[in-house]
């Protein structure tokens, strides 16, 4: 008979974990505190606002200003929102307006940035190991460029009469050319403003090297022993990147699809140099809607309530997004 | 128990560091100092270089007379300054004095931010007899001061000639009797090439420019825009105004497409060179002297002509200074206040490194104008145009009707994308509705 004699003190590793566990939680749990305080605080009282009509400028009730002359509205904001009628108030057109702007500015930016980091991933992929990170470096360098200093050199690009654009084009014409690429409100092509068009190419240009070396990443896990398989089994590249890497890379897709939409939704710094908002509010997205009702005209209840929208738009997005494009795929 | 203990140690350790974080900036100084110690007076202002030179001379002057106080001046970045304004006031760690642009002032003190000028330093009649009306206007708001102006924001009424340009076109810079005659001067001065506009003729299509000439002109053609807190402008006048606007641009003086706020904004246009007049306050030729030496030597100011009897414009009441109902040092404040502004010498003084046009109206007459006009030659023409400047009204938001209305429906007018009848009662409805 085998009789098991109980432990009277718990093992020396044991008490070890445990000091362990005590010494962390002591020490880091009132930086998590003071972290998260910092951080939900100012979320819920964003939130708070957008059921408030508030302005910094007036007075208000003693609890952070809610109340006073700066009063309850409830759902008054996101009613107005709704009114889809050519009288509805200034700021609720310019909601719809910056709704759909920032709509075709991400619906421009996903494809166009994948379009061009897929293939260049697998280009560079494919080059001499040596060069690999010299290739790497060139298209990330952009990414580590303020996006001010990126804004105001396209519009050195753009600019009507001393830009390099119109310059190379007036080279070909022979003449001067004066197109105001990212200010004339005349200038549409299939309904969507040129102005747009030009801002997305300075984004994507900044952008594209961030997908680059996650696509780049992704390609250099898939194991190579497929790729040979279907080069044995008489598959030329062409078929191999659309058959072979393209499904095995499409949580990374659906990664980068995410991010990328979710970034150009919160664009602002290079359209506030650039545009601006103008012409005639052909660029003026979501963020720089609420940044100038926000901090210019200081109705922050409004501006909340749309902050509060958007967030909406970009989950939603999102969801749509992580549905539509999970794969099954494993190897 | 040891868990409790931990338990207890780390609420109150975080509940310290959140509090001590709430706590915030220093409170306002101490008002009766112990015998020995000086009473602090906090100013906040924006960067301006000029501006922020002009306060520490005058802080500098005042503590040398009076060596129990010491002045501290706080300058912010522009767009940081307004937010943090608007954060530090409702949380009452303001400053003792703010300097604030005029069209802020009634939007602040009906938020009881601000305190009411002491009868003491200057009463209201007093107010209006000493200073400009325009400049004034501002600051007064339901029929009590709560602040003093310290410049003349102008931004309608005369224009930038570059003289230069003017020689090499054949063009005499001596003023134009009508608008008709300006247009012929004008037309001159504008390059085309194959059909792109390099440099043009009269470059009015920058923000402040197109909203404070629509509201001038208006008042030109004998409108009132605003009556007893209705804004109105879809009449006779307002055609007048919007017709006259694009006169220019039809006239070729201006292309609307390539010159406006985005692209060749008029301050900078003009000093490169790429528009030969341009609409923009006289604050613009110090910004840019430091770069643009040539072109500000030959800069000179031309009255605009005056399609009304008088050249009667809108202006905004400037930058100036106002006290905080919260300070505790308001008598002291006030008195740096009364100090910088009431006092003409030292008002001049300001207006003179700050390169700013006085508020008060004893500066542009005599010694004190010659002193201004020797610093400043294209100073001269504005000292008889200060007299027509009009108090541009108490709008809940101008920023919002001048930048966010009238520019850009303006703008689009000129552009082309809009008739005049459409402007008129777009502007007319989105600035209603801001009330």
């Amino acid at each position: 008979m085998i009789i098991k004699k109980k432990d009277s003190k718990p093992s020396k590793r044991t008490r070890r974990d445990k000091a362990e566990k005590q010494f962390v939680n002591s020490i880091i749990s009132p930086l998590v505190i003071y972290m998260a305080f910092w951080t939900l605080m100012p979320l819920i009282w964003g939130i708070a606002l957008a059921f408030f009509e508030y302005s910094a400028r007036r007075s208000g009730g003693l609890f952070l200003g809610f109340g006073g002359d700066n009063p309850f509205v409830g759902l008054a904001h996101f009613k107005n929102m709704l009114i889809f009628s050519p009288d509805a108030p200034l700021e609720v057109r310019q909601f719809h307006v910056g709704v759909k702007m920032t709509l075709l500015f991400a619906l421009l930016v996903v494809p166009l940035n994948l379009i061009l980091t897929l293939p260049l991933a697998f280009l560079i992929e494919s080059v001499l190991d040596k060069v690999k990170g010299i290739f790497r470096t060139f298209f990330f360098l952009p990414v580590l460029a303020p996006s001010v200093g990126v804004a105001i050199m396209w519009n050195f690009i753009y600019h009507p009469q001393h830009g390099l654009l119109n310059a190379i084009i007036g080279k070909f014409m022979g003449k001067l050319v004066g197109i105001n690429w990212t200010g004339d409100p005349n200038l549409v092509i299939g309904g969507i403003p040129i102005a747009i068009i030009a801002i997305v190419l300075a984004y994507v240009w900044q952008d594209l090297g961030y997908n680059l070396v996650i696509f780049i990443a992704a390609l250099q896990a898939i194991p190579q022993h497929l790729k040979d398989a279907a080069r044995i089994d008489g598959a030329n590249n062409w078929q191999i990147f659309t058959r072979i890497v393209i499904p095995l890379l499409t949580p990374t897709i659906m990664l980068t699809v995410i991010l990328t939409t979710i970034s150009a939704f919160h664009v602002f710094d290079i359209i506030q140099v650039m545009t601006d908002g103008g012409p005639a509010g052909q660029t003026k997205v979501l963020l720089l809607n609420i940044y100038d009702y926000a901090f210019r005209y200081q109705r922050m209840g409004w501006a909340a309530a749309v902050s509060l929208v958007m967030f909406l738009l970009i989950f939603s997005v999102s969801l749509v997004q992580t549905k539509l494009l999970r794969s099954e795929w494993e190897y | 128990m040891k868990k409790k203990f931990l338990l207890i140690t780390t609420i109150l350790i975080s509940t310290s560091l959140i509090l001590s974080a709430c706590g915030g900036a220093a409170a306002p100084s101490e008002s009766a100092a112990p015998a020995g110690k000086k009473t602090t007076v906090k100013i906040w202002t924006h960067q301006n270089t000029a501006f922020l030179s002009g306060y520490s001379a005058l802080a500098d002057k005042y503590m040398k007379l009076h060596p129990d106080i010491e002045i501290i001046i706080e300058s912010f970045d522009y767009d940081t300054f307004i937010q943090t304004l608007q954060t530090s006031l409702p949380a009452k760690t303001e400053a003792d004095i703010l300097t604030l642009f005029g069209s802020w002032v009634c939007s602040y003190s009906e938020g009881g931010y601000l305190a009411t000028v002491p009868e003491s330093v200057i009463t209201v009649p007093e107010a209006e007899e000493k200073f400009f009306n325009s400049a004034i206007g501002g600051y007064a708001c339901d029929g009590r001061l709560y602040g003093i102006p310290q410049e003349f924001n102008i931004e309608y009424g005369a224009v930038l000639v570059n003289t230069n340009l003017a020689k090499e076109a054949g063009v005499a810079v001596d003023g134009w009797a009508d608008w008709d005659e300006f247009i012929v001067d004008a037309k001159k001065l504008t390059v085309v090439q194959d059909g792109v506009m390099t440099r043009a003729g009269f470059n009015f299509t920058g923000s402040d420019g197109i909203a404070t000439m629509f509201h001038s002109l208006y008042l030109q053609y004998g409108g009132q825009y605003l009556t007893d807190g209705t804004y109105t402008v879809n009449t006779p006048e307002g055609k007048k105004t919007l017709e006259l606007m694009k006169r220019l641009v039809d006239e070729g003086l201006v292309d609307p497409i390539l010159f406006n706020d985005e692209e060749n904004w008029v301050g900078d246009s003009y000093f490169a060179e790429t528009s030969a007049i341009g609409l923009v306050g006289p604050w613009a030729v110090p910004e840019y002297s430091g770069d643009y030496p040539e072109v500000a030597d030959a800069t000179v100011y031309v009255p605009l002509p005056s399609v009304g009897a008088e050249p009667v414009f809108a202006a905004a009441s400037g930058w100036g200074m106002s006290v905080s109902v919260n300070s505790k040092v308001q008598d002291v404040a006030w008195d740096f206040v009364k100090f910088v502004t009431l006092d003409a010498d030292n008002a001049l003084e300001w207006n003179i490194a700050s390169g700013t046009l006085p508020a008060l109206k004893e500066e542009t007459t005599g010694e004190k104008a010659a002193e201004l006009v020797e610093k400043f030659p294209f100073f001269e023409p504005f000292l008889d145009l200060l007299q027509y400047g009009v108090f541009e009204g108490h709008f809940p938001d101008r920023d919002f009707v001048w930048y966010e209305v009238t520019y850009p429906r303006v703008l689009e007018f000129l552009q082309g994308i809009s008739t005049s009848d459409e402007t008129l009662e777009t502007i007319q409805t989105e600035v209603r509705g801001s009330f």
